[in-house]
């Protein structure tokens, strides 16, 4: 029995391993990245969805910034009120209370009242219709293609498919604007939960285009423009847009037009 | 200089260490579902393999093979690869904060990643010097890097395939890798 | 990863228990079928069924062993050094096995090379440490390594004589398919070489994750539903046997990100 030899590879082994041990627990300290346990908090509260919606790097981008003091407590779109009355306490703040929006998807084209210029089978990706001749089978170029690139991108599952064209749950939104980015026609607004009047259209073609395309288009009459109290509908382009800084609910618009576009409910 | 090369090529490519030598299969199947998280993991692999390549390379040729214990060289390639992987972990987070957050993350994961320990086991069955062992540790990890982002590319293609149901989830991704494997075949002839 | 400690109470016996933990190990939570844990060694070393009855056994003895002794120190080893203390008593032992075959069976330890010093990073022996052998008496642990040991070895051993019967007409190189011999005009099987090759290990393993994917959707629908995979076939990291290893940061990422 080599004794010698049992004792060096002992001492190496040992001798490796209190020296990383040191390496490590000197290093440890050295580097040792201050946190503010402010930060921790924060994040503690935070949904923790890393959704993006507040405009910063996910939740701990969004904890480092309040406590540096770059972004307002309320600045969370999912936590909504709760949240940022939380973190208010941590940060000793008082919070303001913020307006719930939900996302909106302006088109009402759906399978039974828009029409298609061609059947389409293929990869189905709203994004990946620049390719496709027309871009895309509808007739109408403004429209909800009905492929689901808002589908995907929600994380809250807020967002469905129904019959041809995009729906959102407004229960289930949280505003965070994933869903607006991933429109690849910019069909989805986040407006106030509680606006009782929306203009569930996109077209900016003429009213004969429109009407050749989809039996329920805005054909940019102007009689709600011309009929709001408030002077909060505006028609731009031959597309009907409400302020809802100025709408007060009154659905005036919504009595006054043809096609029935803007619709009443809340 | 050719030899390096060669073994360079070789590491990389001939004989893929994903595809041919089948280290680095968990996180090769568990984070390729998107093209940039497989870039950070390949990145990181990159880095720490690299790194790793180099010191446990010295510490056989100073440490293990003077002391004539060549047979320690599991357990003290292990230690030694965690330590290193947890250093450059603090050090990242420290110095590098920009490159922490992209390729943090997947450090931890790297430790237990049969690819880095085979490259220190490989170095020395094969006898290589420090530096070849330095290039042979670089060289396979950008075999690796080269694998998994291919095969992130294939699977966010692969998305929005029919696939029959039984398959939907790891199976076809496992297919994949072998058509895959079965590509990188036709490099057997190139050294 | 579930809580998996057992509490030896007057109710249940230490045999019990320990026929509980094989029956666990072999045949409820089987790694290589249903846990999905230790791919790497799967994919490399079935090429034959030799070879997978070989590393299956290494690997048993190897589990056996770090669970004892993992088992006996768990009240000692600290909780910050929990994984480098584990690493390092798995190692140990890895070097001990490999010396062994290298003496005692030098054609398997020829064929099975690099992959037995591999038996350190294999993910079901740091997993069961872990989620195990550090938190439950020693009696059980070790039933509980030689279970999910077996276990190990039945799939490698199935695995290799699916691969080998395909790729060579032989089980454990008796020839059971007789080759073709197209000069001498004789019938016989044309073996398919590519199931012994790397991309025949993947096709394989692809069948096998299709095949265990109708049990399952069959076990759920009759409301038995199997033990969800661990490890990175899980799909994610969220279902990681060693999530403990990266310290859960990749985990908690994807989670986050997904949600």
């Amino acid at each position: 029995m080599n004794i010698t030899a049992i004792i060096i590879a002992a001492l190496v082994v040992g001798g490796t391993g209190i020296f990383l041990g040191f390496f490590l627990g000197i290093f440890g300290e050295k580097f040792k990245v201050e946190v503010d346990e402010r930060e921790e908090a924060i994040l503690g509260v935070l949904p923790g969805n890393n959704c993006g919606g507040c405009g910063y790097a996910g939740c701990s981008g969004l904890a480092a910034a309040i406590v540096k003091g770059e972004a307002p407590v309320n600045q969370c779109p999912v936590g909504g009120d709760p949240v940022a009355a939380q973190i208010g306490d941590i940060m000793g703040v008082s919070a303001e209370g913020g307006v719930k929006m939900v996302a909106f998807v302006k088109c009402a084209g759906d399978c039974e009242k828009a029409e298609q210029d061609y059947e389409y089978t293929g990869v189905e990706d709203c994004a990946a219709m620049a390719f496709i001749p027309g871009g895309g089978p509808k007739s109408c170029s403004y429209g909800c293609l009905g492929y689901g690139s808002c589908v995907k991108a929600c994380p809250f599952d807020a967002v469905h498919i129904i019959n041809g064209i995009a729906v959102v749950d407004k229960d289930a939104c949280k505003a965070c604007g994933k869903c607006v980015a991933a429109c690849p026609k910019n069909l989805i607004e986040l407006v106030p939960c509680d606006a009782k009047n929306k203009v569930q259209c996109s077209s900016r073609d003429k009213g004969k285009d429109v009407m050749a395309a989809c039996s329920v288009g805005c054909i940019g009459c102007k009689l709600c423009e011309k009929n709001c109290p408030e002077g909060a509908v505006t028609v731009t382009d031959n597309i009907a847009h409400i302020d809802y800084e100025k709408c007060t609910g009154c659905g005036t618009c919504a009595e006054k037009c043809p096609k029935k576009i803007i619709s009443r409910a809340g | 200089m050719k030899e390096l090369i060669l073994t360079a090529i070789g590491a990389a490519i001939v004989n893929n260490v994903v595809l041919s030598q089948f280290l680095g299969i968990c996180p090769f199947l568990g984070v390729s579902k998107k093209v940039d998280t497989a870039a950070g993991m390949g990145g990181a692999v990159i880095f720490v393999t690299t790194l790793a390549a180099f010191v446990t390379g010295i510490i056989y040729k100073f440490v293990l093979f003077p002391a004539d214990i060549p047979y320690l060289k599991t357990i003290v390639f292990i230690v030694v690869i965690a330590a290193l992987v947890q250093f450059v972990e603090m050090f990242l987070k420290k110095f590098m904060h920009s490159l922490y957050e992209s390729l943090g993350v997947y450090l931890p994961l790297i430790t237990t990643n049969c690819a880095v320990l085979g490259v220190a086991l490989n170095s020395v069955t094969y006898g290589y010097d420090i530096l070849t062992t330095t290039v042979y540790g670089f060289s396979t990890a950008v075999g690796f890097f080269i694998a998994i982002v291919i095969m992130a590319g294939l699977r966010e293609k692969i998305e929005y395939n029919d696939v029959p149901k039984t398959f939907q989830g790891s199976a076809i991704v496992l297919v994949t890798a072998g058509l895959m494997s079965i590509a990188f075949f036709g490099f057997s002839g190139v050294i | 990863m579930a809580e998996v400690g057992i509490e030896l109470d007057k109710n249940s016996s230490l045999g019990k228990v320990c026929t509980e933990r094989l029956h666990n190990g072999i045949i409820k939570e089987n790694p290589t079928f249903i846990l999905m844990l230790g791919m790497c060694p799967t994919l490399a070393v079935t090429t034959s069924a030799m070879n997978g009855v070989g590393m299956g056994l290494s690997t048993t003895i190897v589990l056996v062993m770090s669970n004892l002794m993992i088992s006996l120190l768990r009240k000692i080893i600290p909780d910050g050094v929990r994984m480098p203390a584990f690493i390092v008593v798995v190692a140990s032992f890895v070097t001990i096995i490999e010396f062994l075959m290298k003496g005692f069976t030098p054609d398997l330890y020829a064929s099975l090379g690099l992959y037995i010093p591999l038996i350190v990073v294999n993910c079901i022996i740091l997993g069961r440490a872990e989620s195990y052998a550090s938190k439950n008496p020693v009696v059980p642990s070790i039933f509980d390594g030689i279970g999910m040991g077996l276990g190990f070895t039945c799939g490698l051993t199935l695995i290799g004589i699916f691969r080998e019967i395909l790729g060579a007409g032989q089980i454990f190189g008796v020839q059971v398919l007789p080759l073709a011999d197209a000069a001498a005009g004789k019938a016989g099987y044309t073996p398919i070489t590519i199931f012994v090759l790397a991309p025949g290990a993947f096709f394989v393993l692809a069948m096998l994750v299709a095949v265990m994917n109708i049990l399952r959707d069959r076990a759920e629908k009759k409301g038995r539903p199997l033990p969800p995979a661990q490890g990175c076939l899980g799909g994610d990291c969220s279902t990681c046997g060693s999530s403990g290893l990266c310290s859960g940061h990749l985990h908690s990422s994807e989670k986050n990100k997904s949600e």
